[in-house]
């Protein structure tokens, strides 16, 4: 027989789990940090954490590319370049939902495939990520995007099925965890099956919002003039919130900087964002997308675009959830496809 | 090659930009050593008249006098730039420019409504003459202030925050305070580079920093916060503050004098 890639763990053996894992790395899990936030967060234990989150307002691509950081200094008397190094410490990051772990196998085709980044990579070579299950609310739609479901990214993944959560092996960094913590999992039994078939059941039937995704592309391509844009661009404060907390968005601004010695000095790069006016501006001062609803059109055609079979956005509801004017991203293309008014 | 000469000026104001130079403490030696300081009030009794290379210029113009001042600034110096939101903005010295005049100011004061030395209705400095750059502020950022000396130094422009300041509270994973508490958040207006020092602290960013150029969504902030149940004078006495005229032009505010 050959061994079986499920296992299942006790809510009560999850602790120690997260115990034992500090020899892996250390611990970012998701802590609750005001009324509607969470945030992936150092944790010394998982009682710190909040496993039952919705989401966190900034996704887990905050440990891949930073938000914001210095990528080199330099000294030009002394003809010298210093990288600064991709990583410090491995990471655990445990308790990652489906829609952000299918959100960084789509970054990392970004960020990996044509132009390696080095930070990117380094980084996810250096990352143990523990998925878990997760319960929908109103601005969730990953069951339309297709993203509710992992298959692959992810080192172990757990479904909450009651006292107990049965167990995924996704990689064999995977694997070898388990077989190194084994005592604290078991074999599945027909009852942990059927307790899956039921938790399944009732997560699918708890999804409220939903976007037919079948043709949209299409639809999108041919509303370049639809007054939509206007409609939403007059609401819209040009924040840039939306994208930065953005699981799938990657664009990002360089700068240098030197210093008053006039010698010194490093390259930033941080977050950036469509919906900021300079994004689409270009030497001799022509801006490709100077007004909101431009800006939003942009956005809204990046996001909703298929990509590697499935769109560009994971449907994770960050950007709804987090827009301050209450722009709700998924009742733009509800409109484009005509299915409400 | 001789040092730039370098003059930093107030007109009417609280002197706070020209105090945040010198709370540069850690750079004030390194940074005056760089240049021939050929005026700076706040930091020497030594004036040196002639051509300047750089001025900064702070405050308001407020008076006759401050207006003579400035004129003359500007025609003795290659780069003017404007220090502060006073300059670029008239921030709070302008707050009631559009709701009051200035003879109902002076008579409200002083019990006078004209000759009362020679007052002018507050305004900022890029109402009179043109600057190259500016750096915003109330006060300004040593590090931006800094940043932009530096630059000049090197022969660049200074950099410039052309986003506002939610791209910094989402940087530094900040909770937005209109998203959970319904503040009236001024940040989707105004300008970032104070890194979301309010909403860091659970407050509403009251736009010390004035607007981003060129903002184009006054009337967006302005109806989300009316449906938020804001009302007109709340929302305009809060954008009046710092965001100078601006806040009246997007609603169509009668002019003063
Ligand atoms: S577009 Fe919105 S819903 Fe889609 S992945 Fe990005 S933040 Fe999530
Ligand atoms: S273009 Fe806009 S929507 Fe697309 S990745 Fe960049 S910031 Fe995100
Ligand atoms: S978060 Fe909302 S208000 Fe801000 S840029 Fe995006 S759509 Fe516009
Ligand atoms: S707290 Fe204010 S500045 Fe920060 S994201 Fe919200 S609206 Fe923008």
């Amino acid at each position: 027989m050959t061994e079986s890639l499920y296992k299942v763990i006790t809510k009560e053996e999850l602790s120690q789990f997260g115990y034992a894992l500090r020899e892996t790395g250390t611990i970012y899990a998701p802590v609750k940090t005001s009324k509607e936030s969470h945030s992936f967060k150092q944790v010394d234990t998982l009682t710190e954490a909040d496993l039952e989150y919705h989401r966190t307002m900034i996704p887990p691509k905050k440990f891949f590319i930073s938000p914001k950081e210095t990528i080199f200094t330099f000294n030009k008397e002394k003809e010298e370049y210093n990288e600064t190094p991709a990583v410090n410490e491995p990471l655990v990051l445990f308790g990652v939902h489906p829609c952000d772990i299918n959100a960084l196998n789509l970054l990392a085709k970004v960020y990996l495939e044509s132009f390696t980044d080095k930070y990117y990579s380094e980084r996810r070579e250096n990352t143990t990520i523990i998925g878990i299950s997760c319960t929908p609310d109103e601005y969730c739609f990953c069951k339309s995007t297709g993203t509710d479901y992992a298959r692959e990214g992810f080192e172990l993944f757990l479904h909450d099925i009651g006292d107990r959560y049965l167990v995924r092996v996704g990689s064999l960094k995977g694997y070898n965890l388990l077989q190194k913590h084994a005592s604290l999992f078991r074999e599945v039994t027909e009852e942990d099956l059927s307790l899956y078939r039921q938790a399944e059941k009732k997560r699918l039937a708890s999804f409220t919002k939903s976007l037919e995704m079948s043709g949209l592309q299409d639809m999108l391509d041919m509303s370049y003039n639809s007054p939509i844009w206007e409609e939403y661009g007059e609401k819209c404060l040009c924040c840039g919130s939306c994208n930065l907390v953005c699981p799938r968005c990657r664009c990002y601004d360089v700068q240098d900087y030197i210093d008053l010695n006039l010698n010194t000095g490093q390259r930033e790069r941080k977050w950036y964002s469509c919906m900021l006016k300079e994004h689409g501006l270009v030497a001799g001062g022509h801006n490709f997308r100077a007004t909101s609803a431009e800006r939003l059109r942009n956005r809204v055609n990046c996001k909703g675009s298929l990509k590697e079979d499935m769109t560009n956005c994971v449907g994770c509801g960050r950007c709804s959830a987090y827009c301050p004017a209450g722009i709700d991203y998924v009742e733009i293309l509800q409109k484009i496809r005509g299915d409400i008014e | 090659m001789s040092k730039p000469k370098l003059g930093i000026f107030s007109l009417t104001g609280c002197g706070g930009d020209q105090l945040q130079i010198l709370n540069m403490e850690d750079q004030l030696l390194d940074l005056v050593s760089r240049f021939d300081i050929v005026d700076f009030q706040e930091g020497s009794s030594r004036k040196v008249d002639g051509d300047i290379d750089i001025a900064f210029v702070e405050g308001t113009v407020s008076t006759e006098h401050d207006l003579k001042k400035l004129k003359e600034i500007r025609a003795r110096s290659n780069v003017l730039i404007a220090l502060g939101n006073c300059a670029i903005e008239g921030c709070i010295q302008s707050m009631r420019n559009g709701e009051t005049t200035l003879s109902e100011r002076l008579k409200d004061v002083y019990g006078v409504e004209e000759g009362f030395f020679d007052a002018k209705l507050s305004k900022p400095i890029t109402e009179y003459v043109d600057v190259e750059f500016s750096i915003p502020g109330c006060p300004v950022e040593k590090e931006e202030t800094l940043r932009g000396i530096t630059s000049l130094l090197h022969g660049d422009s200074p950099p410039y925050y052309s986003y506002p300041v939610c791209v910094e509270c989402k940087l530094n994973e900040y909770p937005c305070v209109i998203v959970e508490e319904g503040k009236p958040c001024l940040g989707p207006l105004i300008r970032a580079g104070c890194n979301a020092r309010c909403p860091s602290l659970g407050l509403d960013c009251i736009g010390c920093r004035g607007p981003v150029e060129g903002a184009e969504n006054f009337a967006a902030e302005y109806q989300m916060l009316l449906d938020k149940g804001y009302t007109k004078q709340d929302i305009m006495n809060r954008l009046r503050v710092f965001c100078g005229e601006l806040g009246d032009d997007f609603l169509g505010g009668g002019d003063d004098e």
